[in-house]
């Protein structure tokens, strides 16, 4: 096979890059090694090795709460972002009209918007109409965000999507609904679903917005983790932050499984 | 454009050309909703906070007019605040270049090996995308602490490297570390994808016919990689400008980027209309990179079309 890397400077290359994968991997392997450390601080290296400062995260109120609302959220988000993406998604593809390329840059441009900025603009709109159930504010934000990668992954999939089948039919005498229903859903199936999982991880993890719509009462994971890593010495932050990563590696897998990971990545 | 796929189909003769009417203007209602829904809670939010930028707070803290540019002027003109814009450019810059350094290495390697070792590759790559930035910040902390219990001075130490700990923890240094493994993705992803497309022949014919390694790269595989590199340079540098976890967790009170002096300004000072105007600077900053890439990709394409 041609393009395959050889001489020295291949070696280099697989250097450098065995090394970035060694710094990719470093943070997360030392947060691991930590949150077993059976120590009273969190300070290298790791001493023995304990289950205990999960027993105790797992009786703290606050982190699960947080895992409940944070969970239940990205729920409800993706459920909010499917709902608006997957009809925006059909628009872009199926439609044929004027403004269409507009109309894309349009519902993708939270993606390039600094999402900071989101979620301060926000929290000011909702504050000043008297919107103080952090729950949906939170609710609306996250679907602001997450919507674009929907419809970037449905869009994709829709691309792909035979024709000719859904011409058939509609031929055959099927409405349009039920050729959606019935051959073209099937067909984007696994564009919807790496959508979904996208938009549930992308929740889960979101900070910038976050921050802005919280409040002390309702706080997601990533909020109370962080007021943890102020205010807590001990492993139990380390403890935390382990759940998450494995909440992350499952998602991972599980993206994997539904449409490999170099599909997922260009969603 | 529409229907890219359907193109390809053998076209349809006379009057059947279209046997079923496609879903054509009527398909823009089904943008209706997520319209309405950006219009309300993304669009006119943004221009809104655009306007505050420009009014005044009277000292109970009520926002009305006159109109003033006054918070832009303060913003530059106080030694403090330039500073924090200035380094928010510099750490995002030096980022995105060690992102180009090391992410072409890594999208090289992804694009030309075995399907083993790409997809090993793209896992580690990928991963860690979706683990919150707090806690890979929290990682690098661990890392960096600045007495004998971070990894990287024990380590150091305990190799008789170094005789005192290093202090890079609270630094723009730790915050460049933090910002360069939570943005890399963005870089490596669209560069092994642009490289992925580059006829493999192009290079080999290259090599055979005498170019030295730099060669092939400066003349083959650079300018066939730019649209990805280009694109993951946008990314990386505005992801990083508008970072705050990182900052935070790495930089102390040192490192201050305008995330957090939005943040300082709405939840600490309570001066609304001057941190929505550090926010219209941070999204100037934005949109600025993306368009001065896209002109440069745009050019680029005219430039090959009239050759």
């Amino acid at each position: 096979m041609s393009g395959r890397l050889s001489g020295p400077g291949a070696w280099a290359l697989y250097f450098i890059t065995a090394m970035m994968m060694v710094f990719i991997l470093a943070p997360l392997i030392v947060v691991i090694a930590m949150s077993v450390s059976d120590s009273y601080f969190v300070s290298f290296p790791p001493q023995g090795f304990t289950l205990r400062w999960y027993v105790k995260i797992l009786q703290d109120r606050d982190f699960l709460d947080a895992l409940r609302l944070s969970a239940l959220l990205a729920l409800c988000t993706t459920i909010g972002s499917l709902l608006l993406g997957v009809p925006a998604a059909i628009a872009l593809t199926r439609g044929n009209f004027v403004g269409q390329d507009f109309l894309k840059g349009l519902v993708l441009s939270p993606l390039i918007f600094p999402a900071l900025v989101t979620g301060l603009a926000l929290m000011q709109l909702l504050a000043g109409l008297g919107f103080t159930d952090a729950r949906f504010n939170l609710l609306i934000g996250h679907i602001v965000v997450t919507v674009p990668y929907v419809i970037r992954a449905v869009v994709t999939s829709l691309m792909l999507v035979d024709l000719n089948l859904e011409d058939a039919a509609r031929t055959l005498g099927a409405g349009r609904l039920r050729t959606f229903w019935r051959i073209t859903l099937p067909q984007i199936a696994p564009g919807v679903a790496a959508g979904s999982l996208f938009a549930f991880m992308v929740s889960f993890d979101n900070y910038p917005v976050t921050m802005w719509l919280a409040n002390s009462e309702y706080s997601p994971v990533p909020l109370v983790l962080m007021r943890q890593l102020v205010n807590v010495f001990d492993p139990s932050v380390p403890a935390m932050s382990t759940v998450i990563i494995i909440l992350a590696v499952i998602g991972v897998l599980i993206l994997e499984r539904l449409v490999g990971l170099r599909r997922a990545a260009t969603v | 454009m529409t229907d890219g796929v359907h193109a390809l189909a053998p076209p349809r003769g006379g009057l059947l050309k279209r046997i079923v009417p496609r879903l054509t203007p009527s398909a823009a209602l089904l943008a209706l909703p997520i319209l309405g829904f950006l219009a309300f809670f993304f669009f006119y939010p943004a221009i809104n906070l655009l306007l505050f930028s420009l009014l005044t707070q009277d000292a109970k803290g009520v926002v009305g007019r006159p109109f003033t540019l006054a918070h832009y002027i303060r913003f530059f003109e106080v030694d403090l605040y330039f500073r924090v814009f200035w380094n928010t450019l510099r750490i995002s810059l030096i980022t995105s270049a060690l992102a180009i350094v090391l992410g072409y290495p890594v999208a090289i390697v992804m694009s030309r090996s075995g399907a083993m070792v790409m997809r090993i590759i793209t896992l580690i790559v990928i991963a860690p995308l979706i683990v919150s930035v707090v806690v890979r910040s929290y990682g690098w902390q661990l890392i960096l602490v600045n007495s004998p219990n971070g990894l990287l001075n024990w380590l150091l130490m305990s190799l008789g490297i170094i005789g005192s700990p290093l202090a890079i923890l609270y630094s723009q240094t730790a915050v460049i570390i933090g910002s360069l493994h939570v943005f890399f993705p963005m870089m490596v992803l669209p560069l092994a994808s642009a490289l992925g497309k580059i006829d493999p022949n192009l290079e080999d014919s290259a090599r055979t016919l005498g170019a030295p390694w730099w060669k092939v790269f400066t003349r083959i595989t650079l300018p066939l990689s730019l649209p990805g590199l280009v694109a993951g340079f946008t990314l990386v540098f505005s992801l990083t400008a508008g970072s705050f976890v990182t900052p935070v967790i790495l930089g102390g009170t040192t490192a201050t980027m305008l995330g957090n002096l939005i943040e300082q300004q709405i939840f600490v000072v309570y001066d609304w209309p001057f941190g929505a105007a550090i926010a219209v600077v941070l999204v100037f900053v934005v949109f600025a990179i993306n368009t001065v890439s896209m002109r440069l990709l745009e050019g680029r394409r005219l430039r090959s079309v009239q050759r």
